[in-house]
């Protein structure tokens, strides 16, 4: 076992490693090529040229066109990898996502059922697609709905992770992510209004949904789990600013089941497994320890999270990733505002182990120069026994 | 309060009848004015708005509530008068350009219906110029803005200034909302009030349009 994957380790079972981990979300093509000092696939600028994106509208509408972008994803997954080792993060958060479809050289939908427009960031990649709104708006859109893609995930994760693990593993320890959650995955495809009225009145419908996800979630764990790779992340923001957008007894009624399914298909093969939710999760915290979470990230605090109550509250029985505000913290900040951030972070979380430090999402603004500092900075103040600590940590 | 009035609101306030539709039609059927029951429909969207900010209902509830008010809205539509739609004033809402996050600015948009306005969504990713176009064509008084992402909040700026180069700023407020904005962004880009949920938004506006 490496020491990067012993410290890790260390930290989700919640023992003191050598010194705190530090991990990223490697979800945008920008910061990987920034920090791998890499050109933009050309395929952003055609996208935008008037010209090209002409030829490129003629070429999505041929059927063999999926597997072009299926291939640019997968690519993607090893870029990811191969900056995050770059930047000698500890873990990664690395994205497999094989489901996006181009309409034509401005739309895109997902294999879920999301419409999305097709985003080029200032530097000319391609960025996270812009959702627009969702196809499945009934009973009958879910049944009409066409699933193989859906069923071939597994696999498709399966050979991408087996590659990356071989080619990275020994150097990152890897949180596979690979589909959204189940909340995600229920509201998104039919819109909030929408997934509103269904929650309360049309639940066999939404419960339908939610278990074919579940079903899928729990093969997705098991694809990363035979592909070798040691955490996975289930991407849920069941949370926003103000704090959770269903009452957290309707979200335990609805999902609860089936998140202790996905936590006990995980535990079951040695396979971490972590919850990320945005937002202000403070009153979920206790749900996620009984749902069977390793971890939870990100611990937003332009939400509101007190990443050192949280600490009090679960910090037992929950390790704890992120909290590094990415709003201005990583984007703009001074070297000691950054270092400030990440010695406050460790102070509140870190005694006794149990925390990974991470920036609390990604965008394509965010500073590679503010990341770097923010290793070194956790190596500075990371090391057990801490030092620097508040009183009240 | 007759007993549709109060069976109207209480459906509606306490989020428990399924069909509020059928209701409206049995108590228009009965001869009750459809203006009385937009009043009760009003009332209980206060009521509902209450309860969000005093914890005891969460966002899926108010949005729901918001969908069955739409539904119930659509029913008593051919039976109200032009005076009885919109009759608080008009106000322009999107979310700002570079922005997706339409949540918020949805449920901002059905409260406001909800209390009166005449509400023009101009959706999601919107440029100033085409805020300032929307309050031409409808004159509208007021404009709120939704802005979630930090890296956005300067289009707020973009709109306020559009604004006072078409000469339209002095008749026209600008609020804000969404989850990056603080006071000092209002500060900043000139706005006039922030509103840090649905319900106060609706408060914000209906001081503005007394
Ligand atoms: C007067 O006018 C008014 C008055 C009051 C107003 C008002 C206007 N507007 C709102 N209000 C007020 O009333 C409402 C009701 O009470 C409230 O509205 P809110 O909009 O605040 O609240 C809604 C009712 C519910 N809240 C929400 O819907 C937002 C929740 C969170 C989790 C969120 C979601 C759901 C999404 N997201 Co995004 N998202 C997050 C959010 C986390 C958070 N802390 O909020 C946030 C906003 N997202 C973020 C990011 C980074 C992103 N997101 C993105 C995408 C998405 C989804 C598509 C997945 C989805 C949006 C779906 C949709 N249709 O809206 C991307 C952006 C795309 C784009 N160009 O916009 C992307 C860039 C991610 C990526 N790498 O692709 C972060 C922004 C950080 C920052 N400071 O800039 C974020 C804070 C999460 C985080 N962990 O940091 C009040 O603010």
């Amino acid at each position: 076992m490496s020491d990067k994957h012993r410290r890790v380790l260390d930290a989700l079972e919640l023992r003191e490693p050598d010194r705190v981990p530090v991990m990223d979300l490697m979800n945008e093509f920008s910061t990987c090529n920034a920090i791998l000092e890499k050109k933009p696939n050309p395929l952003g600028k055609m996208l935008r040229d008037p010209r090209a994106s002409k030829l490129m509208d003629r070429l999505f509408a041929l059927p063999g066109s999926a597997q072009l972008t299926d291939r640019e994803m997968e690519r993607f997954t090893h870029l990811g990898a191969a900056a995050a080792v770059r930047m000698d993060y500890d873990a990664a958060w690395l994205s497999c996502f094989p489901v996006l479809r181009f309409r034509d050289s401005r739309t895109m939908t997902d294999i879920f059922g999301r419409l999305c427009d097709v985003s080029v960031d200032a530097a000319g990649n391609l960025a996270n697609p812009i959702y627009r709104e969702g196809l499945i708006k009934s009973p009958a859109d879910w049944n009409a709905w066409p699933k193989r893609d859906i069923l071939r995930l597994p696999e498709k994760v399966n050979r991408v992770f087996r590659e990356v693990q071989q080619a990275y593993g020994d150097r990152l320890f890897i949180f596979a992510f690979a589909n959204y959650g189940l909340f995600e995955n229920a509201w998104q495809p039919m819109g909030f209004e929408r997934f509103a009225v269904a929650a309360r009145k049309e639940k066999d419908f939404l419960r339908r949904v939610i278990r074919f996800y579940a079903d899928l979630h729990c093969m997705l764990v098991e694809a990363a789990a035979d592909a070798g790779v040691p955490g996975f992340i289930h991407t849920d923001d069941l949370a926003y600013k103000s704090g959770p957008m269903l009452s957290p007894r309707l979200i335990d009624e609805l999902f609860g089941e089936h998140y202790r399914r996905l936590t006990e298909t995980a535990r079951a093969l040695g396979v971490k497994i972590v919850m990320h939710s945005c937002g202000n999760t403070t009153s979920l915290l206790e749900h996620f320890v009984s749902w069977g979470f390793d971890a939870v990230h990100p611990l937003e605090p332009t939400a509101g999270v007190d990443l050192a109550a949280a600490k009090r509250e679960v910090g037992d029985r929950l390790c704890l990733i992120g909290n590094l505000d990415i709003t201005h913290v990583l984007v703009d900040a001074t070297r000691e505002e950054v270092f400030e951030a990440v010695r406050q972070a460790i102070s509140d979380a870190g005694k006794g182990g149990g925390f990974i430090l991470a920036p609390d999402h990604s965008h394509p603004d965010i500073s590679v120069q503010r990341l770097r500092w923010m290793v070194e900075a956790a190596r500075e103040y990371g090391a057990y026994p801490l030092k620097n600590q508040d009183m009240r940590g | 309060m007759g007993e549709y009035m109060e069976r109207v609101k209480s459906a509606l306030a306490n989020l428990e009848d399924d069909d509020l539709a059928s209701l409206l039609r049995e108590a228009l059927e009965a001869g009750e004015e459809a203006a009385d029951l937009l009043a009760a429909m009003s009332e209980a969207m206060v009521e509902v708005g209450e309860r969000f900010e005093a914890g005891e209902y969460y966002l899926a509830d108010l949005v729901l509530a918001g969908e069955v008010m739409k539904d119930g809205v659509a029913v008593l539509e051919p039976h109200l008068s032009a005076g009885d739609k919109g009759a608080k004033g008009t106000v322009v809402i999107c979310t700002v350009k570079g922005d997706i996050h339409d949540i918020g600015k949805n449920l901002v948009g059905t409260m406001l219906s909800s209390a009166g306005f005449q509400v023009v969504d101009l959706g999601v990713d919107v440029p100033a110029d085409k805020v300032v176009e929307a309050v031409k064509a409808n004159s509208a008084r007021a404009v709120g803005l939704s802005v979630l992402l930090t890296t956005m909040v300067g289009s707020v700026g973009e709109v306020v200034d559009s604004l006072k180069e078409a000469g339209l700023r002095d008749g026209v407020k600008v609020a804000v909302g969404g989850a990056c904005v603080t006071d000092e962004v209002v500060e900043r880009y000139g706005a006039d009030a922030m509103g840090r949920d649905a319900v106060e938004a609706v408060r914000i506006f209906s001081g503005w349009m007394e």
